[in-house]
């Protein structure tokens, strides 16, 4: 009786074989030339730092919308892709790659400098671009694109420079200042900005003197024994790396321990950051930091005070309820440059977008930025600033008091020493 | 095919499930025929599949609950890659990575198979996140939070027998797939060999097995290194394929990806793990596309499966899916 | 490093513990009555925080009592858990136990990020903790002196319970054998559930507690649980005095490693895990 079984047999394999096709079917369809120019995202979506993902979405979203309905790139409409990458390398390759099969033309985004690390090097195997927006280790620059010619890398925000060279230039002349102490992120991040924030210091000012150095690990809930450690030693100026969530609660526990009394000055890598300011405004507006709190962020939304960013901030805002963190505008201006690339060049084609962006000089909401042809940094200007409240200016703390230094100041120049 | 009318019905279900294996090897080995993307799924898919067989190996044949799987993986992934930035030898980086991952595994064996049950599971998470510090800190050698990176994935050579460049993605996947297969073939003959027996009944009846003069310490910690080796082999594939290694793969959040698919797979077969590994990635990679909330999906599953499919998916196939399909037709559920 | 600077990290490293302890405390009683380890216990700590938060500064209630609605909301949660959950697998492996209770990691790291979102959540300290006393002549936060006075307290108020109450008696009796309190008439099953949202309210209650001073985010659950494990494995499993003596040391450890070993701090409470079970394999005071 071979019947009703080989029919289930035969059915079987039928719908296997039609599955089949059905999953293949997106990676076998063939491109055509208004098809949306397809950007590919990627962020940290998951965990403390889940707000920087969220933003990199919301400027990359807010920068497609604006150009869609000014007509596209060339008449081809911008469609933005996101994926979480989870701060591993692992699933940022994996998105990579799915990004490439889904036909993406660009990529932009990443939080993370190891991550940046791990996937720079499979660019040029993907033929894919990525203007990274967040990811600060000048290894990306330096050693990836200028040591190894790796040229489908471009950066988009200002690197680690900004938060540890800037301030050496910030504090050299204040002459109060002559004991230094750091609380480090205990990563590369961390290690590298401390190194080169002292080691710059010290250039201009061979009195000053580290008194103290403690590192706290990812996810560290209780600053209060590291904080403590350094009061001890009595320092001038404490250099703090730990960032977004981790930054909120560190400055709220310096201040139960009465460490602003004693300091001259805190410098806040990243403290200007949208969501850490949210987080201390309550701090900040009733006096807990006494004025001596100090950040800088890679873009700061109240500067500079062009109509530009003004237009920018306040659309921004409407748009999502929220004012721009530095990851919302370098992505939001990544795409912008982009647009520009392509338009230059004439084409998508990965090749020709890389000459165009070479040297491409860009007005952007941050400013004028450069895509400097040597490492494919972008160089802009951000200010620091000292940490302040004030409601008729803003809902929520920001940075005056601001230091305006030409990036040429401190950024590193090839070759990289 | 008069043959399959005259089989028993389990007879027919055996050739059933012999079929969907040999259809499965064919598929494996078309994948390179599906782009990148697929062949890069497809890698991960198999490098978890052998981690979760040595996991389960643990698990369902010895009794042994581990949360600390990912250390050895990653002391298979590190080590592997630290041979291959010095020397470019893929063999030398791979044997190299299982070695190290055995003789960790046997260390902390040593430390924790002495324990039960729920120490030997809260030891094992605390031993593996011992060993994401170490790769944290070490920076020196570890590279850190920022890992490895650069790792070639080097030529596999036999002096003077032969020499494969692995630069091409799908030649890669091919050797992933070849290590793979004999990777789980031989935690198979463990599990089938008198080995497999005593520790099954380690698992059933620990006193019993000692009244007959065996040290169940000593076949739970061989066990233990067994999976060690299996997750250190699983290690030292997934590092050249990225050309990264990174310490989110000590993170205990990461053994818990083999211990997940072996459930949806089902937990007390061989083929589970195996399964479960291919379906874990395919609902993550469908989830990821409709919500971000893919870890509440999960958890939802492993809810569903603790309360009501402990068997996973296998048995769901097994005493389901494959008796429906070999039935005759007129037949009454019967041996025919 | 003078004696003074000892004296004020130690009590730093003693407020630390107080956290952990109350962790390992909830952790302790729910194996020692239902021989569970529960791996979502961090995240009833997150939940806790959480909820602590949106009491004490969304909805604008009075610290003390977001504190304790924070910790009944863990209790409740707790209570669900084991009631429509753990119970139903009770007769199965142990390892099903601690998959299911890993199920609501995954679930709970999720539904933080859904409720609260990503940003990292901090609220005004209370004004009557706004301040420090000097101590060895530095400034140290009151806070962390209530928090210490807080783990005292509950130590004292646990022994109590336990020791000289009848509910305690019942607790005791069943966690040493079951069987024989069943057949005495004890409702197991409902004391289990009450045990469970007791260890439970544990966790939340310290999670509450670091509300002014510990900012509450998704992936606080899978961190924390590490630090509570190895108190329990170094204090013994199941014994509560040994979970005590367990925090202490890691608290300490902690505090002392960032002022002494500022490069080593993270390894040591791994390595005082690992001495204790090379020499005292059922933990220092001894445990199941």
């Amino acid at each position: 009786m071979a019947g009703k079984y080989e029919l289930n047999r035969r059915r079987l394999l039928q719908a296997t074989a039609a599955g089949g096709a059905v999953l293949a079917a997106p990676f076998i369809r063939p491109a055509q030339a208004q098809d949306p120019i397809k950007i590919g995202a990627q962020g940290v979506s998951s965990g403390s730092h889940a707000d920087y993902g969220r933003q990199i979405q919301m400027g990359a979203r807010f920068a497609a919308e604006e150009i869609n309905t000014k007509g596209g790139i060339m008449g081809r409409k911008i469609e933005i892709l996101y994926r979480d990458d989870e701060l591993n390398n692992e699933v940022a390759l994996k998105n990579a790659r799915f990004f490439k099969a889904q036909g993406v033309n660009f990529m932009i985004g990443t939080d993370s400098s190891g991550v940046c690390l791990a996937l720079g090097p499979v660019l040029p195997e993907l033929d894919l671009i990525q203007i990274f927006t967040h990811a600060a280790t000048e290894k990306l620059t330096e050693d990836l694109v200028f040591k190894k010619g790796i040229k489908h890398i471009f950066r988009g925000s200002v690197p680690v420079y900004q938060d540890a060279i800037l301030p050496a230039l910030v504090f050299k002349d204040n002459m109060d200042i002559k004991r230094i102490a750091n609380l480090g992120a205990d990563y590369e991040y961390g290690r590298t900005s401390w190194a080169m924030f002292h080691t710059t210091l010290k250039k201009y000012r061979p009195d000053v003197e580290i008194v103290g150095e403690t590192w706290a690990p990812f996810f560290t809930a209780d600053f209060t024994p590291h904080l403590s450690a350094l009061s001890a030693k009595k320092p001038d100026l404490i250099f703090a790396t730990p960032w977004a969530g981790e930054a909120v609660l560190m400055l709220r526990q310096a201040t139960t321990l009465g460490i602003f009394n004693d300091i001259k000055a805190w410098w806040q890598c990243m403290g200007g950051s949208v969501d850490v300011m949210e987080g201390i405004s309550r701090d900040v507006a009733t006096g807990k930091f006494k004025d001596k709190l100090w950040a800088t962020a890679r873009y700061i939304w109240n500067w500079p005070d062009t109509p530009d960013n003004k237009a920018f901030v306040n659309s921004f805002a409407e748009r999502w309820g929220r004012l721009p963190n530095y990851s919302a505008e370098c992505t939001y201006s990544a795409v912008f440059a982009l647009k520009a690339a392509v338009e230059r060049a004439g084409s998508v084609k990965t090749a020709d977008v890389i000459k165009a962006l070479e040297g491409l000089e860009l007005s952007t909401p941050a400013g004028k930025r450069v895509y400097r042809p040597e490492d494919h940094q972008a160089v802009y200007n951000v200010p620091a600033g000292r940490v302040t409240y004030n409601k008729e200016v803003a809902p929520i703390a920001y940075l005056t008091d601001l230091k305006v230094f030409p990036a040429a100041d401190y950024f590193r120049n090839p070759p990289f020493s | 095919m008069d043959g399959w009318t005259t089989l028993t019905k389990a007879g027919r279900q055996t050739r059933l499930a012999a079929a969907a294996w040999a259809a499965l090897a064919v598929a494996l080995l078309t994948i390179p025929l599906f782009g990148d993307y697929v062949i890069w799924l497809t890698a991960n898919m198999l490098i978890l599949a052998l981690f979760a067989v040595g996991f389960n190996l643990l698990f369902s044949f010895t009794g042994l609950l581990s949360f600390g799987q990912a250390g050895f993986f990653a002391v298979g992934g590190y080590v592997c890659a630290l041979i291959l930035l010095a020397l470019p030898s893929l063999l030398l980086g791979v044997i190299g990575g299982v070695i190290a991952a055995g003789v960790v595994a046997l260390i902390i064996g040593f430390l924790c198979v002495r324990h039960t049950e729920i120490y030997f599971a809260m030891l094992t998470l605390a031993f593996g996140m011992m060993i994401h510090s170490i790769i944290w800190k070490w920076r020196s050698v570890t590279g850190g939070d920022d890992g490895l990176v650069g790792v070639p994935r080097a030529p596999l050579e036999i002096p003077g027998v032969l020499t494969i460049e692995m630069a091409d993605l799908a030649r890669y996947y091919y050797f992933v797939l070849v290590l793979v297969v004999l990777g789980i073939f031989a935690i198979w003959r463990v599990v089938r060999s008198s080995l497999g027996l005593t520790l099954q009944g380690i698992r059933d009846s620990e006193s019993r097995v000692t009244f007959i003069g065996l040290s169940v310490m000593k076949y739970r910690l061989i066990a233990f290194t067994i999976a060690g080796l299996a997750s250190g082999l699983a290690g030292a594939l997934m590092v050249p394929l990225g050309r990264s290694a990174s310490p989110a793969i000590a993170n205990w959040t990461f053994s818990a990806e083999p211990v997940i698919a072996t459930l949806l797979g089902g937990a007390f077969t061989f083929a589970g793990p195996i399964v479960g590994s291919f379906l874990f990635y395919i609902i993550k990679e469908i989830v990821v596309i409709f919500t971000g909330y893919w870890m509440m999906t999960l958890g939802i599953i492993v809810l569903a499966l603790v309360l009501g499919f402990r068997g996973g998916v296998v048995s769901v196939i097994q005493d389901r899916l494959l008796p429906l399909l070999a039935r005759r037709h007129n037949d009454q559920g019967g041996d025919g | 490093m003078t004696f003074d600077a000892l004296v004020y990290q130690g009590l730093i490293g003693v407020s630390l513990a107080m956290y952990l302890w109350l962790l390992a405390a909830g952790l302790t009683i729910a194996f020692g009555v239902l021989g569970v380890v529960n791996f979502a216990h961090g995240s009833l700590y997150m939940l806790g925080g959480y909820f602590a938060f949106t009491f004490y500064l969304t909805l604008q209630m009075n610290f003390w009592l977001s504190l304790l609605l924070a910790a009944a909301s863990g209790a409740v949660i707790g209570s669900i858990m084991e009631r429509f959950f753990l119970r139903y697998i009770y007769h199965l492996d142990l390892a099903y136990q601690i998959l299911l209770t890993f199920g609501f990691v995954l679930i709970f790291a999720d539904a933080a990020r859904i409720f609260w979102g990503g940003i990292p959540l901090i609220p005004p300290m209370p004004e009557i903790f706004d301040s420090t006393v000097p101590i060895v002549g530095r400034p140290f936060p009151v806070y962390n002196l209530f928090v210490i006075f807080v783990g005292i307290a509950a130590s004292a108020l646990l022994w109590l319970l336990l020791d000289k109450t009848n509910w305690g008696e019942t607790v005791r009796a069943s966690a040493s054998d079951r069987e024989m309190a069943g057949a005495l008439g004890i409702n197991i099953p409902r004391l289990f559930t009450i045990v469970f949202a007791f260890a439970a309210m544990l966790a939340a209650l310290s999670g509450a507690l670091g509300t002014p001073v510990r900012a509450m985010t998704p992936g606080i659950g899978t961190s924390v649980i590490i630090d509570v494990f190895i108190v329990t494995v170094i204090g013994g499993l199941g014994n509560l005095p040994g979970a005590f003596v367990a925090a202490l040391i890691i608290g300490l450890m902690k505090a002392y490693g960032v002022l002494l070993f500022p490069d080593a701090d993270l390894f040591m409470t791994y390595l005082v895990m690992t001495l204790v079970l090379l020499f005292r394999p059922k933990g220092l005071l001894g445990g199941r």
